[in-house]
């Protein structure tokens, strides 16, 4: 008879003792979908970037994405036709360690920060001038303006 | 939300803790199998300071670290929990002072978690803590102790209270070299100057643990100082030359240093000395076969049979009352505590702390590796402890020191993690480990599953000989249901009672030091409840118990009557005797004289297996005698003549089947089959069968002993002979030659032949019934060492006159 009971209790210990590790492998589910999630959503600080084409009309735009590509080709998030001093990818904006940096993407010309050229990422900040073959870009980063682009993604999904 | 995950994961922890705690209470009622047993409620003072020191870590943590990892304390709580109720399990007094650890390793705990801002700056005292330690270390060479008073000398202390240096060394070691590597620039491993003072401390701690010949100790630090310095150079050639320094360092210690020979030895090959050198990890795989699938359950098993259960092989303990269910949730919480560390490396916002949490994960995961892979022989044995949960003050605190600092690295902080130009030396080393723990459950599963049926019926297993204390053994009855042998008293201290101690070597004894012997050992399956009963029954109370169910009697052939007759009769002379049914081969009496009484075996054990007239042997079919004349009216029944060539008397011994193993079951010798007829060594059982051809028309009949066995479903079952009866001379012939040995006015044959052996003379006696005789047909054999026809013929008068009357 003691035995009988003990043994109920003893299956359901087995039973405690794996829904602790079924609950942690949960959780870590959970947690990498909530990371994955949090990586997705990050909150990139708005930035305006002024396209001054060699030849054309300035234009303002503003972005909200961690990751910016100039150049040639109509797929880029900042295209500018027409000019063949731009490489098809020129060059790329980019979101990460609290800052925006710029990297050259190995062009034809050369990127240039401030009359500099740029060979490694660099940091930039607002009032930067960055100069892709004849085309400039003026950044203008604004501190308190917070995109999140979730909406922006869910825009792009539709 | 980290709150809420970690407080979910100890709900689970503490609810299977309440269950472990309310089985160990329970137990001994399970053991004993009555309701009216001593309970055991002292563990449930372990379960309460556990639950206490849980809560208050948990609020201080959810207090001062917010966002840290949740997995982590969790699962090393968890740990602690189950390590220290399995230690109050073992020994009160040992969980009691490990509660006391506990509670003080929580105060500190507490402290840590106040100041975890501090952490980066312990980096700038490297130096300071290191030496402190190696100096701590240092002071055991010449003021060390040992808490037991015997083995190595690692302990400082006085009035009760220990410390082992070498605990928080291996930590203090993981700081220093995380900080010192934190400070270079990434180490190239020609740089070989920058190295050149972790190499001098390290190889000073090592020296330091030589001498202490604390050698599990120094391995440890061997590997921890591998991977540190594998994570910061990220070339695996660290790995390759490490493991070649530590196998020639496993080699030269296998030759060279007699610890290390003998754990090696242990390890290859673990069942050439299992008494002796070996005797631990046999021991311990023992208690993991004993465990099998789902465990004796928490009080139920025997886990204090293997030495030091309550530290170095604690995982033994754990496997055989939990079983393979619980030695793969411990392996796999050991895990989550890795991956979860490993993870913390990764997200570390510096080298430094990246560094410490990594070198922490490999501290941790090592020790767990040795010492559980040392327990279940992945690898040789080495005496460190099972982080969280063996016995040890030092332990416990260095593991909760260790994990205090994972926690506090795991609080994210604004900035990113470190860069990182190479994430494979994490992802290799967490492989590794994973490969370490999964080769550990496959091994404990192979002891538990496959090989456990066959050890755990090894004669060096003493479970078997604990559970003939609670489970009744079956007893011995005579024919007429008589008994010989009785279980005695009640479950937990049943015992075996010899009522007719001059049949002891006939009936053998059972006993937990000496083994089993005779009757007891070849009917063991049958008086165990092994055999004879339900398998559904044998299996239920394995289950329940971890024992076979209560015993069978046995009912043997023998007479109680003739029995004790014969033995008066042959008295204090050394021989032995035989009386036997000729048609059915039920053996009547058998007597082996000088006998002992199996009831003193604990004081006289010893004694007896190195007494010169070896009462233990059953001189009536383990004696071999020469032959002599004793066999004379067989020869007259086959040949008509008396002096016979070599190749007609090994024709006429081959029929009588004198070169067969009778078939019995009981202890039986047999001499060497390639002997000449002339120095062929025959038992009395031998000749008793040739010589029953003369009394039951040249039939040998099948012997038989053990006649039935009182099952529970269906009453007395017959046991079925052994042998078949075998014609070997012709009837005619044979009744003629028993008509003319027959003893003047009495219904029975008889013939007196001697042998010599060893200058000493042998009397042998065959007679038997004649065919007149209308009664039971019987045989007798009577073998004496000594020159002494008449006391063999008067006892023949006395027994087979007595019958035949």
């Amino acid at each position: 008879m003691s035995g009988s009971i003990v043994l109920v209790l003893r299956i359901a210990m087995a039973i405690a003792l794996y829904s602790f590790l079924g609950w942690a492998l949960y959780l870590l589910w959970r947690d990498i979908n909530k990371q994955g999630n949090a990586i997705a959503n990050r909150r990139v600080p708005n930035i305006g970037i002024t396209i001054q084409p060699a030849s054309g009309a300035q234009a303002e735009r503003h972005f909200s994405q961690p990751e910016i590509i100039m150049g040639r080709d109509p797929g880029c998030d900042i295209p500018i036709k027409g000019d063949d001093t731009i490489s098809t990818r020129h060059a790329q904006l980019s979101y990460h360690h609290g800052q925006w940096w710029v990297q050259d993407l190995a062009s034809t010309n050369g990127t240039f920060l401030n009359q500099t050229m740029i060979n490694m990422p660099t940091v930039i900040t607002s009032g930067d001038e960055i100069k892709c073959g004849n085309a400039k870009l003026l950044v203008n980063i604004s501190v308190d303006v917070f995109v999140s682009p979730t909406i922006k993604l869910e825009k792009d999904n539709q | 939300m980290t709150d809420n995950m970690q407080t979910r994961l100890l709900r689970w922890a503490a609810l299977f803790l309440l269950i472990y705690s309310t089985i160990l209470t329970l137990s001994p009622a399970v053991r004993e199998r009555t309701w009216d047993v001593d309970y055991k409620f002292q563990h449930w003072l372990g379960y309460l300071a556990w639950l206490a020191c849980t809560y208050i870590i948990h609020k201080a943590s959810a207090r001062y670290l917010q966002d840290r990892d949740p997995f982590l304390f969790p699962a090393a709580a968890f740990l602690t929990g189950w390590g220290l109720l399995t230690i109050w399990r073992l020994d009160e007094n040992f969980g009691f002072k490990q509660g006391i650890w506990l509670v003080i390793s929580t105060l500190i705990i507490l402290l840590l978690i106040r100041l975890h801002r501090y952490l980066p700056i312990i980096r700038r005292y490297k130096y300071i803590l290191l030496a402190s330690g190696l100096v701590l270390t240092a002071l055991t060479v010449v003021f060390g102790t040992n808490p037991q008073g015997i083995g190595p000398r690692l302990w400082l202390g006085c009035c009760g209270v220990y410390f082992q240096p070498s605990e928080p060394l291996k930590l203090l070691l993981v700081i220093y070299l995380a900080a010192y590597l934190a400070d270079r620039p990434i180490i190239r491993l020609n740089s070989l100057p920058l190295l050149v003072p972790t190499i001098l401390l390290t190889g000073l701690a090592l020296l330091l643990l030589f001498v202490q010949r604390d050698l599990g100790t120094a391995s440890i630090f061997i590997l921890i100082y591998t991977t540190i310095l594998f994570i910061s150079t990220e070339k695996k050639r660290v790995l390759f030359a490490s493991g070649l320094a530590l196998l020639a360092a496993l080699l030269v210690g296998y030759f060279f240093i007699g610890v290390i020979n003998v754990r090696i030895n242990a390890w290859l090959n673990p069942w050439a000395d299992p008494s002796g050198n070996s005797y631990q990890i046999v021991q311990s795989i023992l208690a993991v076969a004993s465990g099998g699938f789902i465990g004796r359950g928490p009080g139920m098993g025997n886990p204090t049979l293997v030495p030091v259960a309550i530290s170095d092989f604690i995982f033994a303990a754990i496997a055989e009352e939990t079983g393979l269910i619980g030695t793969l949730g411990l392996l796999a919480t050991i895990w989550v505590i890795l991956s979860r560390g490993m993870m913390t490396a990764l997200k570390a916002p510096d080298r430094f702390r990246r560094f410490l949490a990594a070198g922490i994960v490999s501290y941790l995961g090592i020790q767990s590796l040795l010492i559980i892979g040392g327990n279940i022989r992945v690898m040789p044995l080495t005496g460190v402890t099972l982080p969280f949960v063996s016995y040890g003050g030092s332990s416990l605190l260095t593991s909760f020191v260790a994990i205090t600092i994972l926690l506090i690295i795991s609080v994210p902080e604004d900035n990113e993690p470190a860069a990182l130009s190479n994430y494979k030396p994490y992802s290799t080393l967490t492989g590794m480990l994973a490969l370490g723990l999964f080769a550990c459950a496959f091994s404990a599963g192979w002891w538990a599953l496959y090989r456990g049926p066959d050890l755990l019926s090894r004669t060096d297993n003493a479970r078997r000989a604990i559970a003939d204390r609670y489970v009744p053994r079956g007893n011995l009855l005579d024919r007429n249901n008589k008994p010989f042998v009785v279980t005695e008293g009640e479950s937990g201290s049943y015992e075996r009672v010899y009522l007719y101690p001059e049949l002891a070597p006939i009936l053998g004894y059972t006993h937990p030091i000496f083994g089993q012997a005779g009757l007891e050992a070849t009917l063991d399956d049958y008086l165990r409840g092994i055999k004879g009963n339900p398998s559904s029954l044998i299996w239920w109370d394995h289950l329940l118990y971890g024992t076979p169910p209560p015993g069978l009697d046995v009912r043997l052939s023998i007479d109680f009557g003739l029995q004790t007759k014969a033995d008066q009769l042959l008295g204090g002379h050394t021989g032995a005797l035989i009386l036997m049914n000729a048609e059915t081969g039920e053996i009547l009496a058998m007597a082996s004289h000088p006998t002992y009484d199996p009831n003193k075996l604990d004081e006289e054990g010893d004694a007896l297996s190195s007494n010169e007239a070896a009462p233990l042997l059953n001189r009536a079919t383990q004696g071999l005698y020469p032959i002599g004349t004793s066999l004379l009216p067989l020869i007259r029944a086959q040949y008509k003549e008396e002096t016979l060539s070599d190749n007609q008397l090994k024709k006429l011994y081959s029929s009588l089947m004198l070169y067969r193993a009778p078939q019995l079951n009981i202890p039986i010798s047999q001499a060497d089959l390639n002997t000449s007829p002339k120095d062929l060594r025959i038992s009395p059982l031998q000749a008793l069968l040739a010589a029953s051809t003369l009394s039951n028309h040249g039939i040998i009949p099948a012997p038989r002993i053990s006649m039935a066995v009182d099952t529970p479903e269906q009453g007395w079952v017959v046991l079925p002979a052994e042998g078949q009866p075998n014609e070997v001379l012709q009837a005619r012939a044979a009744d003629e030659a028993a008509v003319a040995f027959i003893v003047q006015d009495k219904p029975y044959w008889s013939h007196t032949g001697q042998a010599s052996a060893n200058e000493l003379i042998i009397t042998w006696l065959i007679a038997g019934t004649v065919q007149d005789w209308g009664g039971t047909p019987l045989v007798l054999v009577v073998t004496l060492e000594e020159d002494n026809t008449f006391l063999a013929e008067s006892i023949r008068d006395q027994l087979l006159g007595s019958i035949t009357k």
